[in-house]
């Protein structure tokens, strides 16, 4: 393995430069004070990783985080008391759970259900997950409201590495400019399209409460009548009846 | 009490014959033939009904001959549509008109039905990318009432994409796209272990067939067909123009084909002991439409005779017929279906086909007091999205109500920059000059950061609150990160911060990713915001930057969540054991009443998703609108 070595002198404020070849040292050389500022030049660069040169860190990194994207599901509809556990022995059905991440809502309307980022073991089984979920209602921490899964996407990691070889431009528009007025009237679409937003969601969960209300009452008045139903059949009455009128229901 | 034959006066004759065949050689084959004024021809695709099915069948004649006793028999070769397959296909979403051949060996892709039972020629037309096929051209396609190039093995109950070369002993290229004229191949002799159909019956107005349906069974979507007793017109023969009842039958098809995706995901094989409510609710919708087509009203009148059906049929009918009739109509009859979105708009925009008029004129009134200036459009694509009519005047009210609402916000939030702003100091704004770009790089102090863990996020984004260091920046490329974010503000601000770049969820937009930012002070973060505003700070893609001071909502305890209902039951002495007891996490199954609830917070969230999709739609439309007028992007 070659490699050079840089040994800086503070006495005699020299630096040396010496090339190794497998630990055996085959040149040295001593640089001048000009090629000193050089040098810090050069370590300074190094301690600073521009995200503009394609390390291949960066590069790897990159690659094993979309790999982990992949295997990752997107669940919402999510009840609040979700918890983490509840989600690993719920996904656990499919796979191994590798790690659960909750999404927590900063932005949102209060209500809104909540959503979590679930890594399974392999690809296989975030599709598993994914394609089971949506084709049969996945009941998770209560009913009927069921589960939704998506395959995840990058922009839902929060902890996500740089994409390598992007590059960022930003610069302050002038006034004059004549693309000023046409930035400005973009800011103002970005807002509101933002109430839009808002505003669809409150809608949303509108309807949401509206269901919900709906079914509990039918569900209560459904329940009302099979207990009813059940005590009179268990207490007596119903059979009674049954022979009173001749009738042959509930011989058993 | 089943008549006897009583076949009534269809035209009909024979055309080529093809050869004899049978036992005693008195079985007669033919290439052609013309029925009730309809030439059809071997390998042609034609409609088959059966008594108690809504839709036909669709089969290509594989033979057709004439018995001792002049009964006519075709054997006929099934067309599967995706509704049918469902369980194979899985996830798949498939276009509406795509059918697949039956093939490979198995009960169920062939069987022999009286000549009688043909209701129309079809046009399906293969669009196989296979050698052997002529490739159609694209007015061909878009003429064709059904299109395959897949087919549905019924020996392995599976979708295969390549074509064998003999399907039912008749070579492939019969079976594609026809050239010219054809040749047969020999001829044919009846196979003994043909499933024979049953008895003909052939009323007034129906024609009878049978089926295998031994495999369609086990998956049972066969089950759910309805009773579809007056299928054709009231006059019901198919005396003048087979052609229209083909066209009247396949747009009844239609209407029952088109397939939501709720209808693909959730197949199940349960019953549904709720259909009456459903049907009722159908019925109702139908009549208050007012339907206008002939051919919906006639399929109208056939669905109050259903006796039963299952649960996501009718939800998917019911979805079908309102969605249909949406697109049927011209005029709006609309006042008890608002836009799901109905909000902050004017009628300017006289280009969108508006169905929602009635609606609209009132939303304009109410939107009279806008004081913002900026053109809003309407949004008559979200007419598309589907409330149930019942609920209708509910919604409305009170969506109404709510659209003045936006407005104000709007006005607030923009109001309440410029106020904020012209108090500061004006900044100096782009002292630079023009299209001055400046790269962006990582700021020195990068890696410092990593030097210390820190409190978690959200502990510091509540103290960034209260101090007011907190700063929300809009209209960010979605795809950066905190760190590149953090680098921006040093080159646009020259002020370190600290950036957490927000998760994209299923509901947030994806043109513009959103980032909090915590600043050293709150000057500095005021500056900011009051910079971003006046000025303008301009990313890589014409992306002008939005800022504004934050108002997080921070997720405290949450006890609302609409969907997870429990029923309180009696005091009981089993009281603390029920409360412990927490309901695992399961896949519904089909025949419970969960299974059914879960099928209307479906349908609710389909309704949402296609609400939400529009409007990110009409979103994206808007700012491309304002992008490509940018100069220097």
């Amino acid at each position: 393995m070659y490699y050079l070595i840089y040994e800086f002198d503070v006495i005699g404020m020299t630096l040396v430069v010496k090339a190794n070849y497998d630990g055996m040292c085959f040149w040295t050389e001593k640089l001048g004070m000009s090629n000193l500022f050089r040098f810090w030049m050069y370590c300074y660069r190094l301690s600073v990783p521009s995200y503009m040169d394609s390390t291949s860190t960066a590069v790897a990194d990159y690659a094993a985080f979309l790999e982990k994207v992949k295997r990752t599901v997107y669940v919402d509809n999510l009840s609040p008391q979700v918890t983490e556990s509840v989600m690993r022995t719920a996904l656990g059905q499919f796979g191994t759970v590798k790690n659960v991440q909750f999404i927590p809502n900063y932005t949102g309307p209060k209500n809104i259900p909540c959503c979590a980022l679930v890594e399974m073991e392999c690809l296989r089984q975030a599709e598993a997950v994914v394609s089971e979920i949506t084709q049969f209602p996945f009941m998770m921490s209560g009913m009927p409201r069921p589960a939704r899964a998506f395959r995840a996407e990058v922009e839902m990691f929060d902890d996500r590495p740089i994409k390598p070889g992007r590059r960022i431009q930003c610069r302050w528009v002038d006034r004059k400019d004549p693309d000023f007025e046409v930035a400005s009237k973009i800011k103002r679409l970005v807002r509101k399209h933002a109430a839009e937003d808002l505003f669809l969601l409150q809608q949303q969960l509108a309807q949401e409460e509206k269901l919900a209300k709906q079914q509990e009452e039918t569900l209560k008045a459904n329940y009302k009548k099979f207990t009813i139903i059940d005590n009179v059949v268990s207490d007596g009455t119903a059979p009674g009846l049954a022979k009173f009128y001749n009738m042959k229901a509930f011989d058993s | 009490m089943v008549e006897a034959k009583k076949v009534e006066n269809i035209e009909f004759k024979w055309g080529k014959q093809r050869g004899v065949g049978g036992k005693k050689k008195d079985v007669k084959f033919y290439e052609s033939f013309s029925y009730d004024h309809v030439e059809y021809a071997l390998y042609d695709s034609v409609y088959m009904y059966e008594e108690g099915e809504t839709e036909p069948y669709i089969a290509k004649l594989m033979k057709i001959w004439e018995n001792a006793d002049k009964t006519k028999k075709v054997k006929v070769l099934w067309f599967f549509c995706p509704r049918e397959i469902s369980n194979y296909l899985g996830d798949e979403k498939t276009p509406e008109n795509e059918l697949f051949l039956a093939s490979g060996e198995g009960v169920g892709s062939t069987n022999v039905n009286p000549l009688e039972a043909i209701a129309g020629k079809c046009n399906v037309v293969c669009s196989s990318k296979d050698s052997r096929n002529r490739q159609p051209s694209d007015e061909e396609l878009q003429e064709a009432d059904f299109v395959f190039y897949r087919t549905f093995d019924v020996g392995n109950c599976r979708i295969l994409d390549k074509i064998d070369d003999k399907i039912a002993g008749i070579e492939v290229k019969f079976l594609l796209n026809r050239v010219g004229n054809q040749s047969s191949s020999g001829v044919p002799k009846l196979d003994s272990n043909k499933k024979v159909s049953g008895n003909v019956v052939a009323t007034n107005d129906t024609r009878i067939l049978t089926r295998t349906e031994s495999y369609l069974g086990e998956k049972a979507t066969s089950s759910s067909r309805v009773e579809f007793n007056e299928v054709t017109k009231l006059n019901d023969r198919l005396v003048d123009n087979s052609g229209e009842m083909a066209s009247s039958s396949s747009k009844v098809e239609q209407i029952s084909d088109i397939k939501p995706s709720l209808a693909n995901q959730k197949s199940s094989p349960g019953e549904n002991s709720a259909s009456n409510l459903g049907l009722g609710e159908m019925t109702k919708d139908n009549k208050k439409e007012g339907i206008p087509s002939d051919i919906i009203a006639s399929s109208s009148k056939d669905y109050v005779g259903w006796s039963e059906s299952k649960v996501d049929k009718v939800f998917a009918y019911q979805v079908l017929v309102e969605e249909k009739v949406k697109v049927a109509k011209d005029s709006g009859d609309l006042d008890d279906r608002p836009s799901k979105k109905a909000k902050l708009d004017d009628l300017a925009k006289a280009s969108y086909d508006n169905k929602v008029t009635g609606v609209q004129k009132v939303s304009h009134d109410s939107n009279g007091s806008n004081s913002k200036s900026v053109a809003q459009t309407t949004p008559a694509s979200e007419d598309k999205s589907k409330s149930n009519p019942t609920k209708d005047h509910h919604e409305n009210n009170s969506s109404l109500s709510k659209r003045p609402k936006p407005d104000e916000k709007l006005t607030r939030l923009a109001n309440g920059k410029f106020p904020e702003a012209s108090l500061r100091q004006p900044s100096e704004e782009g002292s630079k000059t023009n299209c001055q770009i400046q790269e962006v790089t990582r700021r020195p102090e990068a890696d410092r950061s990593k030097w210390f863990r820190g409190l978690p996020w959200e502990e510091r984004m509540q103290t960034a609150h209260e101090q007011e260091t907190l700063v929300l920046l809009q209209n960010l490329d979605p795809s950066y990160t905190s760190a590149e974010v953090e680098d921006i503000i040093w080159h646009a601000f020259k002020q370190s911060c600290t950036v957490k770049m927000i998760q994209r969820t299923a509901l947030a937009s994806p043109h513009s990713g959103q980032a909090f930012v915590i600043f050293q002070k709150r000057e500095v973060a005021e500056m900011a915001v009051a910079k971003l505003d006046e000025g303008c700070l301009m990313l890589s893609n014409g992306r002008p930057v939005v800022g504004s001071i934050a108002a997080p909502c921070f997720p405290g305890k949450q006890s609302t969540f609409f969907g997870h209902l429990v029923i309180n039951k009696l005091r009981t002495h089993k009281q603390r054991e029920m409360k412990e007891a927490v309901s695992t996490s399961h896949c519904s199954q089909p025949n419970t009443l969960e299974y059914e609830m879960a099928m209307d917070w479906c349908l609710l969230q389909e309704r949402s998703d296609l609400a939400l999709r529009k409007l990110r739609q009409q979103q994206r439309q808007e700012l491309r609108k304002l992008w490509v007028t940018l100069k220097c992007k």
